[in-house]
C-alpha cells in the first residue's frame, strides 16, 4: 500500500511538472512570436526577480497575498464548494481596512491594526458567507451567485474610491494614505516585503492543523470528498456550505486588508486585479493542501514578476502572464496527464 | 442609434440589448442539456467580439468578419471541449481557463497589433443595417418589439427556434439530453456521449462568436473586456428558462429590460454610474435566488 501511495503522489508531481513546463513552454513561444527581441525578453523575464534583490523582495510580498487567496480558495474546495467571488472579496476588504484606518487616524496601532484587520476578514467573509448561506437554505448555486455578487461589489468599491473617499489632493484614483502608525514593519529593504509574510505562513500552518488534526476539519474534508457518506454518518453536512465560505471569504478579505497595510498604504482603483483568479490557480497547483499553498503561490509571484520585468525592460504587455495562467488552469485537473505517469509506473517504465 | 419613432423606447431598446444574452444562453443551454456547466460562455463572447470586428475590419466584410470571429470562437471552444472531454479535466477549472485566456489574448494581441490595451475605433466599417417598416413600425409595442432591428436580432430569433426544433424534434436533440440525463442508457444504444458533450460546446462557441460580433459590430469598435459579465449573466438566464429554449427567450428579455430600464435611468437621475452598472447583477442574484426558493418550496411539496 504504502508503494502505491509514493507512486501515486510521484505521478502526481510528474504530471505537475509537465503542466507547468507546458505553460512556461506557450509563455516562451508566445514571446518568440510577439517579442522584437525574444532573448532579451527571456532573459529578463526568467532572470529579473531572481538576480535583483529588490525585485526578489518585491515578488516575495506579492505572494503574501496570494498565500491567503489561495488558502481560501483551498478551504472551499476541501469541502466541495466554489468560491467564484475571491475579486470582489479582496477588493472589499482593502476598501474596508482603508476606511477603518482613516476613520481613526489618531488610535495606537496596538489597537487599530487589529480593528482594521478584523473589519476586512468580516465584511468578506459576510460576502462569501451570503454564497454559502443561500447554498445552504435554498441550494443556490455558490459557484455563480458569489460571482456575480463579487462583480457587483467591484463596482461599488470603485464608486467610494472614487467618489466619498478619493483623495481631492491628487488626480489619481485613490484614496488618501492612511496613517503610518498602521503600516507594517519592512524586513528586507529596499524591497516592500513586509513582516506579514511570516503571519501569513504561520496561519497556513494553523490552517493545515484544522483541516487535518481537528474534528470540524476531518468532518469539512469527509462533507467535500462524499456527501451522502458524510450524511449518513451523521454530520451535520449543512454546516459544511457555510463554514468554508465565510473562513474562505475571511481570507480573501485579509488579502486585501494585508495588501493596503503592507504595500499600498492606500486604496486605489483597481489594486486588487487578479488576485482571486490567481488564488484558484494556486489552490490547484497545491492540490488544496495548505502548505502547499506556499511553493505555490511564490510560483505564481515569480510569474508576474517576470511578466512584470520583461515588460518593464522590453517590449511586451503584462497580460501575457494571464495566457500562462490559463494554460495552467487548462491542464491542473486533466486527469489524463496524471493516469498517463500512474500507467507508465504500474508498467514499470519509470 | 434609436431613433424616438417608437412609442415605449425602453421595450424597443431591450430587445436589442437581449440579443447578445439569447444567443449565448441557447448555446450554453446546449451544453447544460448536455449535463455541463459552461462557464466558458463569457470568454468566447469575447473571443468573438474581438475577432469579428478585427476580421471584417481587416477583410472591409461585416459577413466574413462574423463569420471568422465564429470560427475563432469555436476552435477556442473546440479546445476548451476537448482538453476538458478528453483529457478528462474539470469543466469548471477548464471554463475558467477559457476566461482567462480570453481575456489575456485579446489583450496582448490589441497591444501587439493596434499598439493599445484601450479602445480601438474601426473608421471603415460599414454599417449594420435596420430593418424599418413605415406604418407598422408605429404600432404601439408590436412596432416596439418586431420592427426597427438589426440583422442579428432577428437571426437570434431564427436560432431560437433551430434550437427548438433541434431539441424537441430530432435525433440529434434526444441523444444530447439523453447525455445529460442518463450518460450510461446513451452508451447502452452504441452511441457516444462524449461527442454530444463535445458538439453542445462547439455550439456555445457559435452562438457566442455571434453574440460577441453583435456587441462590437453595434459599435464599430473593441472595448477591452466587452463582454462585461454577459457571459454570466446567459448562464442564470438558462436556470431561470427551466433549460428550454422559449423560456431562454423569456428570461434573456426580462434582462434585457433590466438593462434597458437601467440605461434609461441613467439619463434622468444621478444615481453614480458604478451604481447602475453594478444593478444588472444585482438582479441577476436576486433573480437567481428567488428561483432557487421557488424550487426549493416545489421540491418540499413533492415530498
Amino acid at each position: 500500500v504504502n508503494d502505491t501511495l509514493q507512486r501515486d503522489s510521484l505521478a502526481n508531481i510528474l504530471g505537475l511538472i509537465v503542466t507547468l513546463g507546458v505553460a512556461l513552454l506557450v509563455m516562451i513561444i508566445m514571446i518568440v512570436i510577439l517579442s522584437k527581441e525574444p532573448g532579451t525578453t527571456i532573459y529578463h523575464f526568467f532572470a529579473g526577480p531572481l538576480t535583483n534583490t529588490y525585485y526578489f523582495g518585491n515578488m516575495l510580498n506579492a505572494a503574501i497575498p496570494l498565500i491567503l487567496t489561495g488558502l481560501g480558495i483551498a478551504v472551499a474546495f476541501r469541502a466541495s464548494m466554489f468560491n467564484l467571488g475571491g475579486e470582489g472579496q479582496v477588493y472589499t476588504g482593502g476598501l474596508m481596512t482603508t476606511f477603518i484606518a482613516l476613520s481613526l487616524p489618531q488610535i495606537s496601532p496596538i489597537l487599530g491594526i487589529p480593528l482594521a484587520l478584523a473589519g476586512a476578514v468580516g465584511v468578506s467573509a459576510a460576502i462569501a458567507g451570503l454564497s454559502g448561506f443561500f447554498k445552504m437554505t435554498w441550494n443556490t448555486d455558490e459557484l455563480i451567485s458569489s460571482f456575480l455578487v463579487s462583480n457587483a461589489l467591484i463596482l461599488i468599491v470603485d464608486y467610494f474610491i472614487t467618489g466619498p473617499l478619493k483623495d481631492p489632493d491628487t488626480n489619481l484614483l485613490t484614496t488618501s494614505k492612511i496613517g503610518t502608525q498602521y503600516r507594517f514593519l519592512k524586513i528586507f529593504p529596499p524591497s516592500s516585503l513586509d513582516i506579514s509574510l511570516l503571519f501569513v505562513i504561520g496561519l497556513a500552518c494553523l490552517l493545515y492543523f484544522y483541516l487535518f488534526f481537528t474534528h470540524q476539519g476531518y468532518e469539512l474534508r469527509i462533507t467535500g470528498l462524499n456527501r451522502e457518506f458524510a450524511r449518513y454518518g451523521g454530520i451535520n453536512v449543512k454546516q459544511y456550505t457555510l463554514i468554508p465560505m465565510l473562513i474562505s471569504g475571511g481570507l480573501h478579505g485579509l488579502a486585501g486588508a494585508v495588501s493596503i497595510l503592507g504595500t499600498h498604504y492606500r486604496c486605489f482603483k483597481g489594486f486588487s486585479g487578479g488576485m482571486g483568479w490567481n488564488g484558484i490557480a494556486v489552490a490547484l497547483i497545491a492540490k488544496n493542501h495548505p502548505l502547499g499553498v506556499i511553493p505555490a503561490a511564490i510560483f505564481f509571484a515569480y510569474i508576474e514578476a517576470g511578466a512584470k520585468s520583461a515588460m518593464i525592460h522590453s517590449d511586451i504587455t503584462i497580460e501575457i502572464a494571464s495566457i500562462v495562467q490559463s494554460i495552467v488552469f487548462f491542464l491542473i485537473t486533466a486527469q489524463a496527464i496524471y493516469n498517463f505517469f500512474h500507467y507508465r509506473m504500474r508498467r514499470g517504465y519509470a | 442609434m434609436h431613433n424616438t419613432i417608437f412609442t415605449f423606447p425602453i421595450i424597443h431598446n431591450a430587445i436589442g440589448i437581449m440579443t447578445p444574452f439569447l444567443l449565448a444562453g441557447i448555446g450554453g443551454l446546449m451544453t447544460e442539456l448536455a449535463g455541463m456547466l459552461n462557464i466558458a460562455l463569457e470568454g468566447l463572447i469575447l473571443i468573438g467580439a474581438f475577432f469579428s470586428v478585427v476580421f471584417a475590419a481587416a477583410t472591409g466584410s461585416l459577413f466574413l468578419g462574423v463569420l471568422l470571429g465564429i470560427g475563432v470562437s469555436m476552435l477556442i471552444a473546440y479546445i476548451f471541449g476537448a482538453i476538458t472531454i478528453y483529457m478528462q479535466a474539470n469543466v469548471f477549472i477548464t471554463g475558467l481557463a477559457t476566461n482567462l485566456l480570453a481575456g489575456g489574448l485579446t489583450t496582448v494581441l490589441s497591444f501587439y497589433l493596434f499598439g493599445t490595451k484601450g479602445v480601438i475605433r474601426f473608421q471603415s466599417l460599414p454599417d449594420l443595417a435596420e430593418f424599418h417598416v413605415p406604418v407598422l413600425g408605429g404600432i404601439p409595442l408590436i412596432g416596439d418589439i418586431f420592427f426597427g432591428h438589426n440583422v442579428f436580432t432577428y437571426l437570434s430569433w431564427l436560432i431560437v427556434f433551430l434550437a427548438y426544433i433541434l431539441i424537441y424534434r430530432m435525433p440529434f436533440g434526444f441523444h444530447l439530453r439523453g447525455t445529460g440525463m442518463n450518460p450510461e442508457a446513451l452508451r447502452s444504444l452504441g452511441l457516444k456521449p462524449t461527442r454530444f458533450q463535445l458538439a453542445g460546446i462547439l455550439m456555445s462557441g457559435f452562438t457566442c462568436g455571434l453574440a460577441g460580433a453583435v456587441l462590437t459590430l453595434n459599435l464599430g469598435a473593441y472595448v477591452p473586456n466587452i463582454s462585461a459579465g454577459r457571459g454570466w449573466i446567459a448562464l442564470v438566464v438558462i436556470y431561470l428558462g427551466n433549460k428550454t429554449p422559449i423560456g431562454v427567450l423569456i428570461a434573456s428579455f426580462v434582462f434585457g429590460l433590466a438593462e434597458s430600464f437601467s440605461n434609461y435611468a441613467q439619463g434622468v437621475t444621478n444615481v453614480p454610474a458604478d451604481f447602475i452598472l453594478a444593478f444588472p447583477y444585482v438582479v441577476t442574484v436576486a433573480a437567481m435566488v428567488v428561483f432557487s426558493i421557488i424550487q426549493h418550496k416545489r421540491n418540499l411539496l413533492r415530498g
